[in-house]
């Protein structure tokens, strides 16, 4: 009996990493994470705050519209009046990006060197905001010793960027919810000096739309210039009905 | 003037009535400007306020209706004698007892920038009234617009609304066909616009076709009738084509314009444009701009060819020019730049330090210094008078 209990002790040990997941590679875990941010089709409507290193606030309200798994992003501003109406199409996961602005009815078509640019002033660039598969694309991954962060349980991610990439980050280190795969925070590492933390984003207010776990807020934190800019989703669905008209020029002119 | 700021205010609230406001949305800036320029030892100032209101509304998804309406103030030095900035041997070409019509009055204006009505279908864009008409590729100079000439210190400033019947129909997800025909006297004299513009890869092209009645000035005879420069009207028919992408990494854009004239000798422009952000967020940009119209020689240039530039009928005086503008955010809310536009033809240099700064979400100052580099005679001379100016605008 005490020999069937001990095997039995033996085989638990040798299967619950299994069975909790344990054993899931880095690349694996990047690749759930993923596919847990391009969704089908979403719409999202979002506030940003600027913070800047004297404490003076910026507002930004926006609309985007993404579709297969974030190949095609429409995203329009609705505040303030100052950029009210500027708009930004990107195709083909970012790689073609036009700016629409009403002012002047022009449309200018961008090279992804401009996805570096801060939007509006913010500590997101565009490239941060882009989605598509740049976690897997640019990078290899390597799962680091998990640790609690945030109050979760996470994996530990090291993003490592490939030699034929051009992204702006050498590294990124991710925590990823055990339960749920949302990055709950994300260091970014200089281009040039993989040492160099200079920026931090915390997810948080983690709510299930649409079956999808979202993170409502985001916080990200220029250590360089000890500025933030806070990203809060106050509307979002998921797989919505959008048709491909909707991510045309036509359509970023309206 | 008067009947202007009434009617505006009459505007402003009938569209602000609780009824009104459901349907329109109106917003629009109030702007603030000083200009200053040196010349013949004095330092000349210019003030101008300027009232933008836009109405926009949506009665339903297939119709757009918006109108711009602008107030501007002018104060300060009002009047600019132009033949202060020109070269002594130019000056010399006047002819006796004309050099009272060199003067540039700037007077308080109140007018409809735009008003226009959009139908959507769903196989084209109907746009009827007067709209703005944007055309090209390049950021300074447009060779296939010819409907606007954009200012060299401030090439993003709005451009003012055209006149225009203009059909977009959508070829699919890449194309674009667009038709215009932008109203004059009768059919023979009204413009008229072909274009279609696509993707190829990650690259966008258009090829255009305009013909239009180019309405420039003889500015050495006066017409008796009208008691200004002498007009000279003449067709123009244009063919060109320009193309937007990315190469290497750098972004990099074209476009160029053949202008077959009815009675002047034919020209062509060609912009050449490249540009690229670092990864430290400065971003720097070349534009080459090469204009048959302009001249090689700069003891060509003359009193004509002066005045038509100032007055901005023509886009160049100088055959061949490279802008060059460098960026950087040096804080979330400031951004300083410097572009210089050096003319190859003449080897004279204008050069333009900018900053951008925003005072609260929606206010933003700009301003800019110009300094010119040149002998007199050249494009950018001293005599062309060292200056800047600065805005505040304010939006709602």
């Amino acid at each position: 009996m005490i020999k069937k209990t001990m095997l039995l002790g033996l085989i638990v040990l040798l299967v619950a990493p299994g069975l909790f997941g344990q054993e899931l590679t880095g690349e694996e875990i990047i690749q759930k994470v993923n596919d847990l941010f391009n969704v089908d089709t979403s719409y999202g409507k979002s506030k940003m705050t600027i913070t800047t290193s004297s404490g003076q606030k910026r507002t930004f309200v926006s609309e985007s519209w993404s579709k297969n798994k974030g190949e095609k992003n429409l995203v329009r501003y609705l505040e303030p009046s100052r950029v009210k109406g500027q708009a930004i199409l990107m195709l083909n996961n970012a790689d073609d990006i036009w700016m629409f602005f009403p002012r002047t009815q022009r449309v200018r078509k961008l090279a992804t060197h401009a996805k570096k640019q801060k939007m509006q002033g913010s500590d997101f660039s565009y490239e941060d905001m882009g989605s598509g598969d740049a976690f897997i694309e640019d990078f290899t991954s390597k799962r680091l010793r998990d640790e609690k962060m945030e109050g979760y349980d996470c994996y530990t991610l090291e993003l490592t960027r490939k030699p034929d990439s051009d992204v702006s980050y050498s590294r990124m280190i991710l925590w990823v919810i055990k339960e749920n795969f949302v990055p709950i925070v994300i260091d970014y590492y200089d281009e040039d000096d993989p040492t160099y933390h200079f920026k931090r984003l915390v997810q948080s207010n983690i709510q299930v739309i649409d079956g999808i776990p979202t993170a409502m807020k985001m916080v990200m934190h220029n250590v360089n210039d000890n500025t933030q800019t806070e990203m809060e989703l106050l509307e979002v669905k998921f797989n919505v009905p959008l048709d491909d008209k909707m991510f045309t020029e036509r359509e970023l002119k309206k | 003037m008067k009947k202007g700021a009434i009617v505006l205010i009459f505007l402003f609230l009938t569209v602000s009535s609780l009824p009104a406001q459901e349907m329109v949305d109106i917003f629009g800036y109030f702007e603030s400007q000083g200009s200053g320029t040196a010349v013949n030892n004095e330092f000349l100032m210019l003030y101008t306020n300027k009232l933008r209101l836009d109405l926009k509304s949506n009665p339903s998804n297939m119709i757009t209706f918006a109108a711009n309406f602008d107030y501007i103030t002018f104060h300060g030095q009002t009047t600019w004698n132009i033949l202060d900035f020109l070269p002594s041997d130019v000056v010399a070409e006047v002819p006796p007892g004309m050099e009272d019509y060199y003067v540039l009055t700037f007077d308080d204006r109140t007018f409809l920038d735009n008003a226009y009505i959009k139908l959507s279908f769903k196989p084209l864009d109907l746009t009827v009234g007067k709209q703005q008409i944007s055309l090209g590729t390049g950021y300074v100079w447009n060779p296939t617009d010819i409907f606007n000439v954009k200012e060299l210190f401030d090439p993003t400033y709005e451009q003012p609304g055209h006149n225009a019947l203009r059909v977009d129909v959508p070829l699919g997800s890449a194309y674009t066909f667009t038709t215009l025909f932008s109203p004059e006297d009768n059919w023979e004299n009204s413009g008229k616009l072909l274009q279609i513009k696509g993707r190829i890869s990650h690259f966008d092209y258009s090829f255009i076709a305009i013909e239009k009645i180019w309405r420039f000035h003889d500015y050495t005879q006066i017409d008796p009738e009208t008691m200004y420069f002498l007009e000279l009207p003449e067709k123009r028919q244009l063919l060109g084509a320009s193309t937007a992408g990315e190469l290497l990494g750098l972004g990099v854009w074209a476009e160029y314009a053949y202008n077959w004239m009815e009675v002047s000798e034919d020209f062509y422009e060609l912009v050449v444009g490249t540009d690229y952000t670092f990864n430290f967020q400065t971003y720097l940009m070349f534009e080459y701009y090469r204009n048959t119209l302009g001249k090689t020689d700069y003891t060509e240039y003359t009193l004509n060819d002066w005045m038509r530039v100032l007055t901005m009928e023509q886009k160049s005086l100088t055959r061949d020019q490279l802008y060059a503008f460098l960026m950087h955010p040096v804080s979330d809310l400031m951004n300083l730049g410097v572009s210089t536009i050096y003319s190859i033809s003449d080897g004279s240099l204008a050069l333009v330090p900018t900053l951008n700064y925003s005072l609260s979400d929606n206010v933003e100052i700009f301003a800019y210094l110009n300094f010119n580099f040149g002998e007199e005679g050249k494009v950018f001379s001293e005599k062309m008078g060292n200056g800047g100016l600065i805005r505040v605008r304010v939006y709602f």
